[in-house]
């Protein structure tokens, strides 16, 4: 039976090949779509000014690109240099059950939803001062930054040749200067990107900025206080019963991808150039 | 090297070129150690003593009761087939398996008389007592300057031109000054392979060691390269004591003084360079060198 | 020249014992010091997510004990709270999310590894991959605007006119309702599951799919009787993580479900997620024991998914060895 068996060979394969560009074009038409009406609300005044209240024209989300800088920047000044450190020692001594434990953990934390973690930020930074803020708000993502900064690191020095490290160790030197000048340096492309696709996760995360940052109408630049977030602001918009303000909430969404697409390329661009001239070669 | 090549292997290849050279070398290898001589008769001092050594990854056994000595300025080269324990050894003398778990060491290596295995030894300055070049040529992710900076950093803190003078007298020394004294300040990698193991050797030296451990320096060289790395080796031999692994029998007979046969695990033989390779008193000596097995 | 090589012989040769400099023996104490601090500051942060999730929840569990799990009551009135609705929804929406999204995401998985021509695979590849990235905001405001319309004006009706006699299509449609959240949810877990399925079937050796070849199998037969075989446990864990993303999706589910704690059989009806519920209500809850009952589902779907996630880890992890 060649003949049959070749058909339904065909038919899996074509229904395979259906899937896969189905999947992209669905995917595709919805970013085209978000594009088509996000376009239609940008605008300088959306990007330059705070909201105004329902019925007056114009008003744009300005206070919550800086209040996500602001937030997303706090988070990686906590996240980044712990995630590191942790990635460098699973990636440097990281052998035996203990690192495995660790590392697995990292994992299971990956996966955990963020509204468990925008919880668990309310308890512990809001809760005690009665306050919303917006550093409760960089806690709860550097929580969820922490796991892809240390996957990164140690996946990044466990990929430079040992060798390296065996030569600068035969010369006496110490770990800490293998690791310095040696080891980070030949890893830099790989922890790099790992700590821009770190930032493009947490880079339009809504739930857990419900109960820590909690959003503002106005420019609010102190950490310790609510503050605006541009995500917030699309859901809030969203769920509005207002026309216009789901305008705004397109334009929001399209300024989100932006940021998130331009994030992912750049962790791609950067591997790819630093690892293209850099010292990271394996040869 | 193909199998044939191991019985075309030839005592009278010297390095004369190099002894051209540099004329303030002792003469030709075997002149040394003449071949009448025993080893215990060798005029140059014991550097290191191994004794008892025994070596296990995890609950396998790697070395069996190893016991040799290595003498200040000779050249001993250990062979044997993939697998003998000849990296094991080497890397047990400066203590680099110590990077990795599971790895256990028994017995007693005695550097000037000082068992360097046991605890509380400074292994910072275990290292820089003890160069290690490796089989891959690994220069480090900087400058061909700061890649021998880094070493000499590491003990002495030296004004600029200072630091300048030993990176050229390093360079001189690994016989690469002349390609590199214009590009100090490209990267190591973009040297040649050849030139990337020099460079590794140089770094090695410039911390000023005493004992230099090769491990298959030339095997990933082509064959130029490999000429300059034994010619290399000869102009160090004076100062030095030098160990090196390898795998080529005919870089064994040409470059060194003493030569230790090992299989399995075990040290099956021990003598001047000349004795194993004329007259090996084990069979399995004999097969090896001869290219019967391996 | 002579002279020379011996002047430098002299230089290089080891004349004082190096010793290390003291800063740096200080410096790698603090080094090593610092690494294993950041990892118990690390383990900390961890404990301390589970331990303030036990805590906060405790004026509830000791209230409601384990009949929460399945009280359906949901009255911040008179204070009786119950986990059932909520975990209904999150149940139904997930597992029909991760039906939908396997089986697509898996084929789709084989095609870009195996069948695809090379340039349209990696291209195609790269952009499921860049949308996997896209936050989950900007899924929900579609879902709102366009699928919800979609569902209660096409979809929902079709449906409802072959399937109809099944319980699940039965009834008034809404937009916002449980197959909706579902089919979002589907939307955002397949990058995942077809990103990780295409990199197993590509890091099979090439050797198995050429012995089965030359025995005389088709293409597709090599690749169901041999390949995925082969990679049946990293797609279960892959499955498992998508799984865990869905149980845990908050926003967009929250925007398309219809947030309301009725537990439902037709899949027309509005419902409600244990995340959407913590997401909606949690600025509101005036009382203790409410904010208590909502920790308390915090709680829940932080145990759920580290089980699932841990459970698809392993397989992963298995895997590699």
């Amino acid at each position: 039976m060649p003949a049959r068996r070749r058909l339904t060979g065909g038919i899996w394969v074509g229904a395979s090949a259906v899937c896969a560009t189905g999947v992209a074009a669905v995917l595709l038409l919805i970013m085209a779509y978000i594009a088509e009406r996000g376009i239609g609300a940008l605008s300088l005044s959306y990007l330059i000014h705070v909201p105004r209240p329902i019925g007056i024209p114009g008003g744009g989300v300005a206070n919550g690109i800086v209040g996500s800088f602001i937030i997303v920047g706090i988070a990686a000044l906590m996240a980044f240099p712990i995630g590191i450190f942790v990635g460098l020692y699973l990636g440097v001594y990281g052998y035996g059950p203990r690192a495995e434990g660790l590392a697995f953990v990292a994992d299971v934390l990956a996966g955990v939803p963020s509204i468990a973690i925008g919880i668990y930020a309310y308890t512990v930074l809001v809760e005690p001062f009665r306050q919303f803020s917006a550093v409760s708000a960089s806690f709860a993502f550097a929580v969820l930054m922490l796991p892809l900064v240390i996957r990164a690191t140690e996946g990044a020095i466990k990929v430079v040749p040992r060798e390296l490290r065996e030569a600068a160790t035969a010369l006496g030197a110490p770990d800490h200067r293998v690791v310095g000048k040696i080891l980070l340096a030949a890893a830099r492309p790989g922890i790099v990107t790992g700590l821009l696709l770190a930032l493009a996760r947490v880079t339009g995360e809504t739930a857990p900025l419900l109960f820590t940052a909690f959003g503002s109408q106005f420019w609010e630049l102190d950490p310790t206080r609510p503050m605006a977030e541009l995500s917030l602001q699309i859901f809030n918009y969203a769920i509005s019963p207002y026309s216009e303000w789901h305008e705004q909430a397109w334009g929001g969404a399209l300024l989100l991808i932006f940021a998130v697409f331009f994030l992912s390329l750049l962790a791609r661009l950067s591997f790819l150039m630093q690892k293209g001239r850099g010292p990271g070669r394996a040869e | 090297m193909a199998a044939n090549n191991r019985h075309a292997h030839n005592m009278e290849h010297q390095p004369a070129m190099s002894t051209a050279q540099i004329g303030a070398k002792p003469p030709v290898i075997f002149a040394a150690t003449p071949g009448n001589r025993s080893v215990a008769q060798d005029e140059a001092p014991v550097k290191v003593q191994i004794r008892n050594l025994n070596f296990y990854y995890g609950n396998f056994q790697a070395l069996k009761n190893i016991n040799l000595t290595l003498r200040d300025r000779r050249v001993t080269a250990f062979i044997g087939p993939s697998g003998c324990g000849k990296s094991t050894l080497l890397r047990i003398l400066n203590r680099i398996y110590e990077l990795y778990p599971g790895l256990r060491v028994e017995g007693e290596v005695l550097l000037d008389g000082e068992n360097i295995l046991a605890p509380g030894v400074d292994l910072n300055r275990l290292r820089a007592k003890i160069g290690m070049v490796f089989q891959k040529p690994t220069p480090f992710p900087m400058s061909i300057r700061d890649n021998i900076a880094f070493g000499i950093r590491l003990y002495e803190k030296l004004p600029q031109s200072e630091l300048d003078d030993r990176i050229e007298l390093a360079l001189q020394r690994a016989a690469l000054w002349d390609e590199v004294k214009d590009k100090l300040k490209q990267s190591g990698l973009s040297l040649s392979g050849g030139q990337q193991q020099r460079l590794c050797i140089a770094r090695a030296i410039a911390v000023k060691p005493e004992i230099l451990l090769l491990d298959e320096p030339a095997s990933a060289l082509d064959p130029i390269s490999t000429q300059r790395i034994e010619e290399l080796i000869d102009e160090l031999k004076p100062d030095y004591c030098i160990a090196i692994v390898t795998h080529n029998m005919q870089q064994a007979a040409r470059a060194s003084d003493y030569t230790a046969f090992m299989y399995l695990g075990e040290l099956i033989e021990f003598d001047e360079t000349e004795t194993i390779f004329t007259h090996p008193k084990e069979r399995r000596t004999e097969d090896y060198i001869t290219g019967r097995f391996g | 020249m002579a002279d020379q090589a011996i002047a430098i012989a002299e230089e290089t040769t080891g004349v004082a014992t190096p010793v290390l400099r003291q800063r740096d023996r200080t410096a790698a104490r603090l080094f090593i010091i610092s690494l294993r601090g950041s990892c118990v500051l690390f383990l900390i942060i961890c404990g301390g997510l589970v331990a303030e999730l036990v805590w906060g929840a405790q004026l509830s569990l000791r209230t409601f004990g384990v009949g929460f799990l399945w009280s359906s009551a949901w009255d911040p009135v008179t204070e009786h709270f119950g986990a059932a609705p909520f975990l209904y929804g999150t149940a139904v929406s997930s597992l029909i999310s991760l039906a939908l999204a396997s089986a697509i995401g898996i084929m789709a998985g084989v095609f870009l590894a195996e069948f695809a021509p090379r340039k349209l695979g990696v291209s195609l590849g790269f952009l499921i991959e860049l949308l996997a990235a896209v936050p989950s905001i900007v899924y929900g405001l579609w879902g709102l605007f366009v699928l919800a319309p979609f569902v209660s004006q096409w979809l929902g009706p079709a449906l409802q006119d072959t399937l109809g006699f099944l319980p699940f299509f039965q009834g008034t449609i809404y937009g916002v309702n449980m197959l909706t959240a579902a089919l979002i949810l589907t939307l955002m877990i397949l990058p995942t599951i077809t990103a990780i399925s295409r990199d197993l079937i590509e890091a099979m050796p090439m050797r198995y799919r050429e012995a089965s070849l030359a025995l005389g199998a088709t293409r597709w037969e090599t690749v169901a009787q041999v390949v995925l075989p082969s990679v049946k446990r990293g797609i279960f864990g892959a499955c498992m993580l998508a799984f865990g993303r869905a149980l845990g999706e908050t926003i967009a589910t929250t925007m398309v479900i219809g947030n309301r704690p009725v537990i439902s059989t037709s899949l027309f009806a509005p419902g409600y997620t244990v995340a959407s519920v913590i997401a909606n209500e949690f600025t509101e809850a005036t009382t203790n024991l409410y904010l208590s009952a909502l920790i308390e589902l915090g709680l829940i779907l932080l145990l759920i998914s580290i089980i699932v996630i841990g459970l698809g880890r392993l397989m992963l992890r298995l895997l590699e060895r």
